[in-house]
């Protein structure tokens, strides 16, 4: 590690990454100002001016009750925990067997999952519309399930395939002696030892699915059902017609809130799962 | 406990755990890649039952939709335009924010990734608020040095509107690719450094000579990534903030697929357009990855 002493460049150096940070955190800011206006501030003040009062916190109870965020949270929470679930224990079975195993056609499956993660998925998107149609799956929360789960399984299981490799056999080998089924040594000695890799594919899938939009789109129609992404997009596209422009600011800040909250806590285990993903 | 029982007990184990994770996969991954290719050759509304076999038509159609081609035109500049942009700044702020020592490295670096973690329709929204003719950021700011009140349309003129979605596209994207860089700087040995500072090297020169070398794997590996996340992903950001318009002038392959199926009904020719993304994105990997193949180097 070196220090820099030029006094200059050390001044333009910090002045960029301060900028920066200002880019990133600075439209935050302004969501959450924005929140608390009314559309006569829009209209009439500076875009960077603080709001008025008393601030209308009426936004978030008027977004919440009469758009029906709570309904969308609750979809969003539900759909987000139930495909991360599914999505890392289907991932760490197979990751399991593949890891461990050699059996015929081990392989060509894990060949499979990972050159997958080559193919556009805008390719299902039509397909997937009248599959889910037919299978009468289309706005329900457990279709859109399915779907995220299955979207989760390629890179989950190159992941943990990784992971489950770098473990010790000992332990394993360890539990067979004692007797312990297959099943048991899985689930009662992989499982728990693999906790790191498998909270850090959780977290990443959660990232992933709590913003997921298009898939949301298509599948869902009915507004019973929308996740948070899905409304969002829609209030967007209806502001066209009636400028509410405060409660969008509020329902932006729903749903970015928990997905910030869940980044300040497993950071560490964002940055080892993006760096586990690229290298190949 | 005969061995003939205990193959079949390691089989019936590897099956319970290969077969649940492969049937949904195959129902909803597989099934509908594939579905989606054979779609193509069809020409099909979706809501009549009977779709027609038309071959190659949708292929031919394409070739004469000049839409078609402003797509890819579109999709090719927010690859350039995205390798160039993410790859300078994410370089740029991984080796500022490891190599020089910066108390605050571990701040800025968790800033940094924030738009990362972001849903692309809500930075879509914000986007599209700075932009904002009436109540947005920019023409407020541009006002405050002139004398009338600006009131551009950012993202009204069909010759320039695409170069405006450059700016979230790459403000989104920089966070990830610079936690990539900055692992891959952090795995180079501090005694390459100490030497270089030994012989009075510069910043510049250890850069050039030592940083980008031993960087230059995972480089390859980010601009192919973003190749491919803007080749399959930049729709969504384009589809909100401009539905592909004005005037089809920002569609992109993305865009104009979800256009044509979800919008117009054309399922086939929307399938068409999807066989086309998949064939582009496979030959640009091929090519970038040709193209990028030399100057590797190993640690030791």
């Amino acid at each position: 590690m070196r220090h820099i002493k030029n006094p200059v460049v050390k001044f333009i150096l910090y002045a960029i990454l301060i900028l920066w940070s200002i880019s990133v955190i600075y439209p935050l800011i302004w969501t959450v100002l924005d929140s608390v206006k009314d559309n006569e501030q829009f209209f009439f003040n500076a875009p960077w001016a603080l709001p008025d009062f008393p601030l209308l916190w009426s936004n978030f109870s008027y977004v919440w009750s009469k758009y029906n965020f709570s309904t969308y949270f609750m979809n969003s929470l539900i759909i987000t925990v139930g495909s991360t679930f599914l999505g890392v224990l289907l991932s760490a079975m197979t990751a399991y067997v593949l890891a461990r195993y050699k059996f015929r056609g081990s392989n060509v499956l894990f060949l499979l999952y990972i050159s997958s993660m080559m193919v556009p998925f805008v390719l299902a998107l039509i397909p997937l519309f009248f599959l889910m149609n037919s299978m009468g799956l289309i706005n329900t929360k457990i279709g859109l399930i399915f779907v995220y789960t299955s979207s989760l399984l390629a890179f989950g299981i190159f992941i943990l395939v990784g992971f489950f490799k770098s473990l010790p056999k000992e332990l394993e080998e360890a539990a067979i002696v004692d007797g312990a089924s297959y099943y048991g040594t899985f689930f009662k000695v992989m499982l728990p030892l693999s906790q790191p890799g498998l909270i850090t594919l959780g977290i990443v899938n959660v990232l992933n699915i709590w913003n997921e939009y298009i898939v949301g789109t298509i599948l869902i129609n009915d507004p019973e059902q929308y996740t948070l992404p899905v409304e969002i997009g829609i209030m967007q596209a209806e502001m066209q017609y009636r400028t509410e422009w405060g409660p969008l600011f509020a329902a932006l800040l729903i749903t970015i809130v928990p997905i910030l909250i869940v980044y300040i806590i497993f950071q560490r285990q964002i940055a080892s799962g993006i760096t586990a993903g690229a290298v190949k | 406990m005969n061995s003939g029982t205990a193959k079949w007990q390691r089989n019936v184990f590897i099956a319970s755990f290969i077969i649940p994770t492969l049937i949904f996969f195959g129902i909803f991954t597989i099934y509908p890649v594939v579905q989606g290719l054979y779609y193509s050759f069809f020409d099909w509304s979706g809501m009549s039952e009977h779709k027609t076999f038309v071959g190659f038509d949708n292929f031919k159609e394409m070739f004469h939709d000049p839409i078609v081609w402003r797509a890819i035109g579109n999709d090719y500049f927010l690859v350039v335009g995205k390798i160039a942009g993410i790859m300078v700044l994410a370089t740029f702020f991984a080796v500022a924010l490891t190599r020089f020592g910066f108390k605050l490295a571990g701040f800025f670096r968790s800033i940094f990734f924030i738009p990362n973690v972001i849903s692309v329709v809500v930075i879509g929204v914000l986007w599209n608020f700075i932009y904002n003719p009436q109540i947005g950021f920019l023409n407020a700011f541009l006002s405050l040095f002139t004398e009338d009140k600006v009131t551009i349309t950012w993202l009204g003129f069909p010759a320039h509107t695409i170069w405006m979605l450059l700016p979230p596209a790459i403000w989104a994207g920089i966070g990830f690719y610079m936690i990539l860089l900055i692992a891959a700087i952090q795995s180079i040995p501090e005694s390459y450094y100490e030497a270089a500072n030994i012989e009075g090297a510069g910043e510049w020169h250890q850069f050039w000579n030592i940083t980008l070398p031993l960087i230059w794997e995972q480089m390859k590996v980010s601009i192919i990534n973003i190749m491919m996340t803007t080749l399959n992903g930049s729709f969504v950001i384009v589809w909100i903030m401009t539905e592909g318009g004005p005037d089809n002038s920002t569609q992109v392959m993305g865009s104009y697929l979800y256009q044509m199926a979800f919008r117009q009904f054309h399922f086939g020719y929307g399938a068409a357009i999807g066989f086309v993304i998949l064939v582009l994105s496979l030959i640009t990997t091929i090519v970038l990855q040709r193209l990028m193949r030399h100057e590797s180097v190993e640690m030791s």
